[in-house]
């Protein structure tokens, strides 16, 4: 048969937030008129999610619902520093940052609240837009506490800062690499199935089973984002992209020459979240952005090899590379075979 | 060229204006009309984000002149979302997350929408197939597929239109629910700024000249006949810097215009502020370079040998940054091993290929603050650096990250907001600049290429005793992340497994190759490919199912890693239990053993595809509904 199945394995571990240097970021708080968040920090959405994650956790902690969360340009003038989008950084070091400005801000409302209801503040509770007192009949909107709290002259806010115990490592002349570069690891796991066309030398994946840890799923339809997108970005370069350079200049300028994964070369992704929480942060959230992109090519190579018995050392394993190495092992089965026969 | 009268019907509104004959479609609708809500990925008709309905056929618009659009109907992506109210496709991906960074979203609803107009029972496979033609580098596709079905089966009646709306998170807590995403409406509409979209009033446009030499002296720049153009406002080099010129993530030896010399095709030299940008092009091709090439090194191992050529002379071996790892003594682990393998390995260089190339704006405001809105994925840094190299206080440097349509890392390289900065300083009006794909593609950082070569040796019973690697990048021709992602390679590079002997070394290394930098998994993601393959080369040789391998030397609870870290808990074997039981693996070793495997063809595999079998006819689809 032209078309052959396989199915190749590959693990991995990934460190989250900035390596080997002490990564930090901070957040503001406010609870504001109407009961509505304001969260102002040094973010930006590229695509990952993360402001949708933010209004959760604010929402969370605050006691509101997430579509009352506003969140606030990312403006090195006018928001506190979060540092960058990158790193798998985003739900680690600012979501937890965000959870201990609400948190801050929550307490400012709720002591206003206890001295009003002379209630002791352990008993305060928020949630869905509201603020009640347990074992009372004390229960008010989130917007009607905002304003109590600044007839008394108080505006909820709060702040926060987040850094990592970290440290550099020995990396210098002589060194052994020694050091603390995170303070969070995750660990992962994928299974690729292939087909491979032996008369095209055509590779497609049909399916990637992809478990993470993430610590917790604040989003678990953005974590399966994440995995999808990042399995299907690994198999471009496992298959096909190949930035190709010439005396310097590229071979590969557009699209039409830099190939990349369209809807017919996906395989179905089958995501499995795993929660091992980090016992550091307030949240117990960890990253997924990078680690889901790092077993996907040896699972697809494994996969390759399972299903023809060739190997590819170096990527991308192109139609032509496939059947150059299909040629050349038919080629050495047949000496070994000749030898055998002698 | 004299204008074109043109009459069209655009959005339901009949539109007669003038129009400069060179123009192509989209350039119409976004500069002319202010229809920013289709995008341009590439201007070549490969990344569908321009995908309009003309006449009610799904066009590409960047590669329609806009004279053929005379009488034409045409309905861009603002036509589904009139007042604001979503169309049922769209609210489908926003209840599907099939938006990320959406660049690519405005087409992809726009060809999502053709499909089910061509065949509103369209199953899986043909919807896939009808969306070939739209390129998404963030969600993978699926969750598009996800949403395209969810609407057709909305439309279709098959589902209440209540599929469409939130989560209920009635039960208080939030945290682990699917909330749809907040930014979704904005990017399903067209309605999201990105830089590219952003327009001010009094804005001139950039263009930049790039370097077509990959080493060579600049012997001298004339720019008096681009200055002299009717519309050109202003002209910079290196010349014109007034600070400390230098940025990188981590080594500061990168000109915001090339100094002195180019390193590489593509950087950029001089650039231009006219009042349009066909204005600037044409200065930017009168601008008089004399260069003196010099001898260029294109492969890391050659750079590294005695006599190459220097890219930089801080840097006379052309080693950008050795990264060492050592645990204890390799040889002896070798030594003692039942068995040892060597294989090299390599990997190619990598386009980010976010839909959304480059772009920004820069002014400078009421109180002197040089202000740069762009999709940076590293404001605070870029601030600091374009400090220095203004030589303004930091309080005077102000950056505004704007919707970033794709990063992968790499956006993190300020790569272009210092010639923007400085042309606002120079004009005292606001300037934008938007790179072509071309541009973005020449001249912006790659996942660096890498060669490896990774002995392990182990035991009968699948201990591995030690590992030793050696890898060489190719950094191109500056430093950018380079130092980072070296580092990051080493220190993942023998995997989440405990082996008591361990050398690696990784070797960033100058050329004059396009830059490598920061790209989704760092580094790691080359380094573990070599030690994952090598796994199952060892697993075949020792018959053993390569989980059982990798559970043999999995780090546990409590390990201490390569460099040396005692680590809490460790959730590796729950990933490799997770993955066997979803995937039904059947336990052997890598054998070859696909032709006789009895997993495969599991419940969640998609079909395999033959190219253009999946189109089926609608008339018979809806007779047999």
């Amino acid at each position: 048969m032209a078309r052959k199945r396989g199915r190749g394995m590959a693990a991995s571990w990934y460190g989250i937030a900035r390596t080997a240097t002490v990564d930090r970021s901070a957040a503001w708080a406010e609870i504001d008129d109407g009961g509505s968040a304001k969260i102002v920090t040094g973010v930006t959405e590229i695509g990952e999610g993360i402001l949708t994650v933010l209004a959760q956790i604010a929402a969370h902690e605050i006691g509101v619902k997430p579509e009352h969360v506003v969140i606030g340009d990312n403006d090195t003038a006018r928001a506190p520093e979060a540092a960058h989008a990158g790193a798998s950084r985003q739900t680690y070091m600012i979501g937890n940052v965000v959870a201990l400005a609400s948190r801050e801000a929550k307490k400012r409302l709720v002591d206003v609240m206890a001295e009003m209801w002379s209630a002791p503040a352990e008993s305060i509770r928020t949630g869905n837009g509201e603020i009640w007192a347990e074992n009372t009949n004390h229960r008010i909107t989130m917007g009607e506490a905002v304003a109590c709290a600044k007839n008394r002259g108080v505006v909820p806010i709060g702040s926060a800062t987040f850094g990592t115990n970290t440290t550099g490592i020995a990396d210098g002349k002589g060194g052994d690499g020694a050091g603390r570069p995170w303070q969070a690891y995750v660990f992962g796991c994928q299974v690729a199935e292939v087909e491979v066309d032996t008369v095209t030398g055509e590779v497609q994946v049909l399916a990637v089973w992809a478990a993470h840890d993430v610590g917790r799923a604040v989003n678990p339809q953005g974590v399966e984002g994440q995995i999808e997108g990042g399995v299907v970005q690994a198999i471009g370069q496992a298959l096909m992209e190949d930035y190709e350079m010439k005396n310097g200049h590229t071979t590969t300028p557009g699209f039409a020459k830099y190939i990349l994964p369209t809807s017919l070369d996906v395989p179905r992704v089958n995501s499995i979240i795993i929660e091992d929480p980090d016992p550091i942060g307030p949240l117990g959230v960890k990253g997924i952005g990078e680690p889901c992109m790092v077993p996907t090519i040896p699972a697809v190579m494994n996969a390759i090899y399972d299903a023809i018995g060739v190997r590819v050392f170096d990527l991308p394993a192109t139609p032509e590379k496939i059947l150059m190495a299909i040629r050349e092992k038919e080629r050495r089965d047949a000496a070994v075979a000749i030898q055998a026969a002698e | 060229m004299v204008d074109i009268q043109l009459n069209a019907t655009i959005n339901g509104r009949n539109v007669s204006r003038a129009a400069k004959p060179h123009l192509r479609l989209l350039d119409f609708l976004r500069d002319d009309l202010n229809l920013t809500g289709n995008k341009e990925g590439c201007g070549a008709g490969e990344c569908g984000t321009c995908s309009v309905f003309v006449d009610g056929v799904l066009m590409k618009s960047c590669l329609m002149p806009v004279a053929k659009a005379q009488g034409a109907q045409v309905d861009t992506i603002e036509s589904l979302a009139k007042s604001g109210e979503m169309s049922v496709l769209q609210k489908a991906f926003h209840k599907a997350g099939a938006s990320q960074c959406g660049y690519c979203i405005p087409g992809m609803v726009m060809a999502a929408t053709a499909a089910l107009r061509a065949n509103p029972f369209a199953d899986r496979e043909e919807i896939k197939e009808r969306l070939g033609g739209n390129i998404c580098r963030c969600t993978g596709y699926q969750k598009i597929f996800d949403a395209v079905e969810l609407a057709r089966d909305v439309q279709n009646g098959r589902v209440p239109a209540t599929a469409l709306l939130e989560t209920d998170t009635a039960d208080g807590d939030v945290i682990g629910k699917n909330v749809r995403r907040i930014d979704a409406p904005s990017k399903v509409s067209g309605r999201l700024k990105y830089a590219g979209d952003m327009i001010m009033p009094g804005m001139l446009h950039v263009q930049v000249l790039r370097s077509p030499h990959p080493h060579a002296r600049i012997v001298s720049i004339d720019t008096t006949a681009a200055l002299a153009m009717e519309g050109v406002e202003s002209v910079i080099t290196s010349a014109d810097v007034p600070g400390q010129d230098g940025f990188g993530v981590f080594v500061h030896d990168q000109p915001i215009m090339a100094r002195d010399k180019v390193r590489y095709v593509g950087e950029a030299i001089a650039a231009v502020a006219a009042e349009d940008a066909l204005t600037a092009k044409r200065a930017v091709a009168a601008i008089k370079i004399v260069y003196e090439p010099l001898p260029p090194v294109f492969d890391p191992d050659e750079a590294m040998q005695p006599g190459a050529a220097i890219v930089h002379d801080y840097a006379p071996d052309n080693i950008t940054k050795h990264i060492p790892i050592r645990v204890g003594d390799v040889e002896a682990g070798f030594a003692q091993s039942d068995l040892v393998i060597e294989e090299s390995y390599s990997t190619q260089a990598i386009e980010h290929a976010y839909l959304e190339p480059e772009a920004g704006l820069a002014y400078v405001d009421h109180d002197d603050v040089v202000t740069v809105v762009s999709p940076s994925q590293n404001i605070t840094h870029h601030r600091h650096m374009l400090a220095r190299i203004i030589a303004k206080p930091i309080s005077k440097v102000r950056f505004i990250m704007s919707p970033v349509g794709g990063g992968f890392g790499g956006k993190e390289d300020m790569i272009y907001q210092g010639m923007l900065a400085l042309l606002a300083m120079k004009t005292m009006r606001p300037v934008r600049l938007v790179y072509t794909r071309e541009e973005s593609i020449i001249s912006t950082a790659k996942r660096h290429p890498s060669r490896t070569t990774l002995r392990m040796g182990v035991m009968k019973d699948g201990r591995i005793r030690a590992l030793a690697m050696r890898m060489v990048c190719d950094g191109g021709a500056y430093g950018l992340s380079t130092e980072g992602v070296m580092r990051k390679a080493a220190i993942l590079a023998a995997g989440p497994y405990a082996i008591p002997n361990v050398r690696i070394d990784t070797y960033g290394i100058y050329t004059n190759n396009t830059p490598s930098g920061a790209f989704r998994s760092f580094g790691a993601l080359q380094t573990q490919f070599a030690t994952e393959s090598q796994l199952d080369i060892i697993a075949e040789r020792l018959g053993m199912d390569p989980f059982e391998l990798r559970r043999i030397n999995a780090m546990r609870d409590g390990a201490t890693t390569h460099t040396k870290q005692k680590i809490g808990s460790v959730s590796l074997m729950r990933a490799l239990e997770a993955t066997e039981q979803a995937s039904g693996w059947e336990a052997g070793a890598p054998t070859v053993r696909g032709p006789t495997r009895g997993d495969l063809n599991h419940d969640d595999v998609r079909p395999s595809v033959t190219l253009g079998t999946r189109f089926t006819d609608s008339a018979n689809q809806e007779a047999a509904e």
